[in-house]
């Protein structure tokens, strides 16, 4: 495991992205990391605002169309956050707190999948709001919040 | 100039609540934390309401995409008390960094831009209610709102690659 790590931390890519002074290797990877950030997780924590009750007045048949929005700022840091993994493999590859972050991401995307089917899968029923609804919508704000805890964390390790 | 500003940034450095913010051994790290909620709030329910402005979504009336803006500006409230929290504890990153200034700038065309749209056009475009359209001079603040925050983001993130910040 340590063997493959460190292969992916000394290949052609993960040394230039670690070591390369241009300000498109780690600089731009990371902006992207964060932009795509703020586009999932904010377009997300729009959608469990609506469904915990701010902005009623909003309908939420048409926010159905963040999901696409969302899944780009999702994509965008599924890439840019393998290429920052492939720069640091053998410090991040053997730290709990990134396990702990992947983890949050897993269940999180899962619970984003329920939540998508609760509210908008009901093919009679149309849109719907639900108990269920509710808690997968502040089980969702809260896990991606963590998620943020454990990226900023690993700064630190 | 440059001397009377690292003179402040010297000055402000060796005051108590700097060196109270440097010391504190958790509290940098939970800024950092703070500073990335304040972000994806700001980011996504501003962006949120920036695509309605250019008729993504057109079935949400603008007048309740509104409603959410509260979040937004309680997010931007959390970066700005954060980042303020950053500047007391380290000056010196920051005053002769460019992409402090950077960062600076596009804060204020995006302040600017926020504060016209809500004195001039939001009632004007809540009141047309579904139908999407509205002035062009609207779908030019929602671009530069996208614009000017996308950048706020890129000069944050060149702070410790350009200057020297962490």
């Amino acid at each position: 495991m340590m063997e493959l790590l460190a292969s992916l931390e000394n290949s052609g890519f993960g040394t230039w992205l670690r070591e390369s002074p241009s300000i498109w290797a780690y600089p731009a990877v990371l902006t992207l990391h964060t932009i795509g950030l703020g586009v999932f997780v904010g377009g997300n924590a729009v959608l469990d605002l609506r469904l915990l009750g701010w902005g009623r007045a909003i309908p939420l048949a048409p926010l159905e169309k963040l999901f696409p929005v969302m899944w780009i700022g999702f994509w965008v840091n599924a890439v840019s956050g393998l290429a920052l993994f492939v720069g640091d493999a053998t410090t991040k590859g053997t730290t709990w707190v990134f396990m702990t972050k992947l983890g949050i991401i897993v269940v999180g995307v899962v619970l984003l999948f329920a939540l998508k089917r609760t509210v908008y899968g009901q093919s009679n029923a149309g849109v719907v709001e639900t108990p269920t609804s509710r808690a997968l919508a502040a089980a969702s704000l809260a896990l991606w919040f963590l998620a943020i805890v454990t990226g900023r964390y690993m700064a630190y390790v | 100039m440059n001397e009377t500003l690292d003179l402040f940034a010297a000055w402000l450095r060796g005051t108590s609540i700097s060196e109270a913010i440097r010391v504190a051994p958790w509290l940098w790290p939970l800024c950092e934390i703070l500073h990335f909620f304040g972000l994806s709030l700001l980011i996504g329910i501003a962006g949120f309401f920036d695509l309605r402005l250019l008729g993504f979504m057109k079935r949400v009336p603008i007048s309740a995409a509104w409603t959410l803006m509260p979040w937004a500006k309680f997010g931007f409230g959390l970066a700005a008390l954060t980042g303020v929290t950053f500047f007391i504890g380290a000056p010196d990153q920051y005053i002769d960094n460019p992409a402090f200034y950077g960062k600076v700038f596009f804060l204020i065309v995006a302040n600017l831009n926020a504060v016209y749209f809500e004195a001039l056009y939001r009632r004007q475009v809540e009141a047309r209610a579904l139908d999407g359209g509205g002035p062009i001079a609207v779908k030019v603040i929602a671009v530069v709102s996208i614009v000017s925050w996308f950048f706020v983001i890129y000069w944050g993130r060149m702070l410790p690659f350009i200057g020297n910040a962490f």
